[in-house]
Parts: C-alpha cells; structure tokens; sequence
C-alpha cells in the first residue's frame, strides 16, 4: 500500500515537472537585442539607458509579436578589440536577435569583421568615419547606420549656413578660422572645413586638447582674433569647452559667430554663464521637445525614469534604434529576417530627433538613415535649434555677445 | 632517499608545460567568444613579456605603444603597396620596426634612466604623429583598411597564429634567461660600472635587446592590424598598449618571462568577466585591484609563489636537519 502511495506522488511529480516543463516551452521567447557602447562614457551611459527605457516601453505594452523583449548590454571600453569581443559574446552566448548602439568610428572598424561574420540584423547609432562605411562595403542588406557619415555631415554644415545666411542676411560668413584640436578628430574637421567651404577665405591652427595633457589655448586665440573672422569655430573635446570660452573671455575675443564643434557638451556648460551666444552641431536639443511629440515623450520618460536629462544626441539615437527594430518586426508579422530587412527598407518612423527616418542607399553602404546635423544656439542656458528651420525653436542670437555682457 | 625528493621538482615543469598547454588550446574548443578574449590576452602578454625583457637590463620603456603602432602601420603599408601576403606582413613588421629600433637605439641607449624612458615616450608621439600627418601614405587621422586580413577573419585561424606567434616570443624571452644575454644585462641592471670593467660590451647589449623588443613589439602591432583589418594613428598608437603591458608584467612579477605571462591571463580574464557582473563602473574596480595587488605584492604573483615556495623549502630542509640532529 505504502508502495503504491509512493508510486503516485511519483507519477504527481513527473507529470507536474512535464507540465512545468511544457509551460517553460510554450511561454514566449524573449526577443533579445544585443546592445555595445562604451558605458565609461556619458555617450554610452545615456544611449544604453534610452535603449533599455525603450525596450522597457515596449514590454509594457505587450512587446514586440506577443513576445518580451530583452536587452543586454556590454561595454566596449573605447576598444576595438573589447568592442569585437562584445559582438561574439552577444552572437555566440547571448544568441541575440539584433545588434545595437555604437560609439566611435574606431572602435566599430573593429567590430565590422565581426558583425559582417554573423550578418545579423544591426541599428547603429554611432562611427561617423567613411572608413567604416568603406569597410562594411556595399550589398550589405542587413546593416541599418542610423548616424550621419562624416561626408554627411560635413555637406549639412554647408547646406545650413548657406540657408541661415540666405535668411538673415546681416549673417556673414565669408571669412573662417578653425582652431581644431591636434588628433585625429580636430585634424579631419579642419580638412573637411577646407574642401566643404573651398570657396570662402578658410584659416586655422591646432591647439592640444585639455582631453590629451593641454588646455592652453591662448597663441590659437591670438591668432584668430588677429585674423578676424566671420565664423571661428573650434573643434575639440568637451573638456575643451569652458577653458576655451574662459581664455575667450580673458584676451576679449568676441568674434560675430562663436562656434563649437565637441562630439558632446559638458553637462555644466549651459550654466556656466560663458555659453550664452555659442552656436554648436547636434541632433537633438530638450527644445525640440516644443516642436516634436516624439522628443517630447522620449524626453519626459528619461526624466521620469533616470532622473537626470539626457545630454547627448547619442541618448536619443538608443532610443531610436529599438524603436525603429520594433515597428518593422511588428510590421513583418514574423522573425524572419529577410522580412524585417524589406520592412526597414520602406520604414518611415517618426523619431525622437525630429525628422522622419526612412533608409537608402549613401556613397557604399544600402541602408543609411540620418543625414544631417542640425545647428544649434545656446540661448538663455539651453541649445535652440536654428536650423534646419522645419524644427527652428528660437532665432539667431547674432552678434555673439561681447565679454562686457 | 634523495631520488624520491627529486622527482616532484622534475616532474614540476612538466605539470605546468601541460596545463599551460591545455589552457592555450581551450579556447579552440571554447567557440569565437573566448577565442577573441584570447587573442586580446595573448597580444598583451607578448607586449608584457617584451617590456619585460628590456628591463632586466634596467632600461625603461615607454615606447610600446609606439613600436606596436609602427608595426600596424608596416603591416598595412606592406600589404597595400608591396603585396605582402596578410601573415608574412608579421615578419615584415618584425624586420621594418627592429631596423628603425637599431637605428633609434643607436643614438638613444647612451641615456640611461627616466631620460630614456622620456624619450621612449616621445619616440611613441613623434611615429603617432608621422603617420597622421604622411596622408599620401598612410591615410592621414583617418588611417587605412588592410587589403584583407589573415585567414580573412577566421577567429580559428587566428587564435593560432596569435598562439604560435606567442609561442614564438615566450621562446624567445626564455632563451634571452638561459643565454649570455641574460647574465649581461642582469650585470648591467645591478651595476653597470662593474659589467664594464669585467668585459660586458654594455652597448651591444642593450642595443641587440633594444632592437629585438621593439620587432617583437612591431609584429604584435602587426598581428592587431591583420585582425581586426585596419590602422588608424588613435587606435594603433593608443597609450593603453603601454599602461596595460606594464600593469600586467607588475601585477605577474618582473624580470622573468612567466610573471608577465601569469599577469596577461589574471588581468585580460578578470577584466572581461568583471564587466559582465559590474557593466557599469567595472573599470574602477579593475583599477582597484590592481593597485591593492601591486601594493601588497611588490614582487608579483610569480614573486610572491616563488618567495613561498622557497620558505617552505627552507622550513622542510631545516627541520630534516633539526630530526637527523
């Protein structure tokens, strides 16, 4: 009898552990996005914080096809080679669906022999460098770069002072001078800035970034404002910001348009007083909260969730990059791969950057999304956006303030 | 009686040549993900064990980065320009980057100290430089894409010959400890007055150890290169191929070739798996092990087995005396 009883509670067993087991296969499968950036940077830190407040998003509302969806995020520590193995761990270990996020043209040129490996479909929101778009190559179907190409944006910049200067004629900008930081980055604005406006008078001298042991910038300054441009803009890093408007400052140099060209801003310099007036390149500004809904949610969800504003387009362009994956998988109906390409080829998703994103082809690559930069305006300690104008918040502050303000 | 004591010492070598072994060959069984973490750790142990071999004579460098830069570049230029095939371009560099070390040594090794370690640094600024600048020939900021690269990707491929290479500069390192060399710049780093004075040609020392850390150094830059398919003057000449080497070869243990070894492994594994747990702030907790173990272990871990496995000897060989008394 005892045996028996025994027995029974074994069979209770096995059938309830088949049940569960059975439950655990028809439970959904998470849809799992794999995302890399380097999270030591606010670049990163933001753009993997809005890809999971996106993912987030998602989930409470369903999901994507019924399913959840996951997230994982690895560092790429600023690393080609930490960045390639953050692509194989995510491909072979996590097994995701999707490859995400990006920051760095150098670090992506490592990831792309990788990523042309496993050629799963990938959203990535930064790596500028035509290097990168000539190593990924053309017939790519699955790469999706949301980012603007450095061509890109170089063109945007002529195409939006042209237009500011077309409708505020009492803009001048025949007469240029770049002080442009010594590396890589500063060095390939300056040469960008000379071929993109070759018709105007263009000259310009490198400094040492405060980012690599510098931060004197006193002889570049001197000899701009001996030059007396139109425009100066300095392209450096954001440790660059406040000492190079406080050195300004110190010699009164106060030229019509005071440019600044930083991949990002520190977060203090719009309260630091000495950004009043300065014109800058971005994507995304809080302002454009007042003329896009999409922003404006994106926004107040980051707000809400993190409790500090995001302050980088890099942010933002996490955030895109989920949601564009999710509306075309929601729109192909399956997993299937090459459906999910076909409806990001024809996809126009309203984004939280302000214009409408759809893919074609750029120089080498099938699938490019943004192409343009916007110019911006720190105006009473927020950026405004000046051009393009569909997305103006503000009108030029212009003259830039003198020093004696 | 004395047999039986010696066979754990002879058999010693040879536990460790197999794990080592198995440990190399693990990843080939692992899958792509660890075989990329072992290429990172078996390019910095080469980089480690380089630097290490130059201060055994007490020569300072800070110019590994820039060697290995170098040999990124020779790689690339030798592939592009001169159709050298994607593994031979490792040899290439080798040559090109032990040549310009003998001809920069030559001139440089007469200085001794923090003057040669400074000038080592500004070697590794000054080759950055050249190449952002020399646009017509190595792309300028932006750099240059290689042809194709080794065994086009394959990471199987390319986890050997990261692992024959290594093979190649683990013997190498070992034959500098068991040769004339070894003993030369020993008693050139302890005192060079009396190597002088007891017939130690000092300079040709230094120069032949000079010129062949920094190939070694040139064909690890050159293999980074052939891996992931490109240059750049940021990426190539970046300072962390410095710091790090150095970090390893202290936290492992200096002037041997095994305390570098042991330091690539710890710090390259520990590294990648710290940032899995902590994806958010794992860097600072790296650097906080490093300085606590390089704090409390001034010898390294190799020092530190080492020292206590000596201890330990002592004790058995003292108290066998004490019970034959």
């Amino acid at each position: 009898m005892r045996s028996r009883t025994l027995l029974a509670v074994a069979l209770v067993l096995v059938a309830g552990m088949a049940f569960a087991n059975g439950a655990q296969e028809g439970a959904a499968e998470p849809i799992r996005m794999g995302g890399v950036w380097p999270l030591g940077d606010i670049t990163g830190e933001q753009g993997s914080k809005s890809a999971q407040l996106a993912v987030d998003e998602l989930n409470a509302n369903g999901g994507i096809l019924g399913r959840p969806v996951e997230l994982v995020v690895i560092d790429s520590e600023f690393s080609p080679d930490k960045g390639a193995a953050a692509i194989e761990r995510l491909a072979t270990i996590e097994n995701v669906d999707f490859f995400i996020g990006g920051m760095s043209s150098g670090v992506h040129l490592g990831q792309i022999p990788a990523l042309k490996r496993y050629r799963k479909i990938t959203m990535w929101t930064g790596a500028a460098s035509h290097l990168a778009e000539e190593a990924i190559g053309p017939d790519q179907d699955w790469y999706f770069h949301l980012h603007p190409w450095d061509y890109n944006q170089g063109a945007s910049y002529v195409e939006g002072w042209t237009a500011i200067a077309e409708r505020y004629p009492d803009i001048a900008i025949d007469r240029w001078f770049l002080a442009y930081e010594e590396g890589a980055f500063g060095s390939a604005s300056f040469e960008a800035t000379q071929q993109l406006f070759s018709d105007m008078e263009i000259s310009g001298e490198s400094f040492q970034s405060a980012a690599a042991g510098g931060g004197d910038y006193t002889a570049v300054l001197e000899r701009a404002k001996e030059y007396d441009p139109d425009v100066f803009i300095w392209a450096g890093y954001d440790a660059d910001a406040l000492p190079i408007m406080e050195q300004a400052r110190a010699i009164d140099f106060a030229p019509p348009l005071f440019v600044g060209a930083p991949p990002g801003w520190p977060a203090s310099f719009g309260e630091s007083g000495l950004a009043e007036g300065v014109t800058l390149y971005g994507m995304w500004a809080p302002s454009l909260n007042s003329v896009s809904d999409v922003s404006a949610h994106y926004y107040q969800s980051y707000v809400s969730t993190y409790d500090e504003e995001p302050a980088t387009y890099f942010a933002p362009l996490g955030y895109t990059a989920v949601m564009i994956l999710a509306q075309a998988v929601e729109a192909a109906g399956s997993m299937d791969q090459d459906a999910i390409i076909a409806e990001l080829q024809n996809i126009e998703y309203d984004s939280a950057l302000g214009e409408t994103i759809s893919f074609a082809p750029s120089r080498v690559i099938s699938n490019q999304g943004i192409r343009q930069q916007k110019i911006l305006q720190w105006q009473g300690g927020e950026q405004q956006v000046l051009w393009p104008f569909e997305f103006a918040t503000s009108e030029p502050e212009y003259p830039f303030p003198s020093w004696d303000r | 009686m004395s047999s039986i004591e010696q066979r754990p010492r002879r058999r010693a070598p040879w536990v460790f040549a197999a794990l080592a072994a198995l440990l190399a060959f693990l990843p080939l069984v692992a899958g792509p993900y660890p075989q990329t973490i072992a290429r990172s750790v078996l390019t910095y142990m080469m980089l480690a064990i380089s630097w290490d071999m130059l201060i055994r004579s007490g020569q300072l460098s800070f110019g590994i980065a820039g060697f290995f830069g170098l040999g990124g570049y020779a790689a690339a230029i030798g592939a592009t320009y001169l159709g050298v095939p994607p593994v031979l371009t490792l040899v290439f560099a080798a040559v090109v980057v032990g040549v310009v070390a003998l001809l920069i040594g030559a001139v440089v090794l007469r200085l001794r100290g923090m003057y040669f370690a400074i000038v080592t640094l500004a070697l590794a600024e000054i080759f950055r430089i050249v190449m952002h600048n020399w646009s017509s020939l190595t792309g300028g900021p932006n750099g240059m894409l290689l042809p194709r690269s080794a065994f086009d990707g394959n990471s199987v491929a390319t986890y050997l010959m990261m692992l024959v290479l290594a093979a190649v500069v683990i013997g190498v390192s070992e034959w500098f400890r068991h040769s004339r060399i070894h003993f030369a710049l020993t008693a050139i780093r302890d005192n060079e007055t009396v190597a002088a004075s007891a017939g130690v040609n000092i300079y040709a020392y230094l120069l032949t150890a000079f010129a062949i850390t920094s190939g070694i150094q040139g064909a690890v830059g050159a293999s980074y290169a052939q891996l992931f398919g490109f240059v750049t003057p940021e990426s190539s000449f970046n300072v962390n191929y410095t710091l790090i080497p150095l970090a390893m070869t202290l936290l492992g243990g200096m002037y041997g070739t095994w305390g570098p070894v042991v330091g690539a492994v710890l710090l390259g594994v520990v590294g990648e798996y710290l940032k899995l747990f902590i994806p958010y702030g794992h860097l600072l907790v790296y650097g906080v092990i490093i300085v606590l173990v390089i704090l409390f272990m001034p010898r390294g871990i190799v020092g530190l087995v080492r020292g206590h496995l000596e201890r330990s000897r002592r004790t058995t060989t003292a108290s066998e005396k004490g019970g034959a008394a």
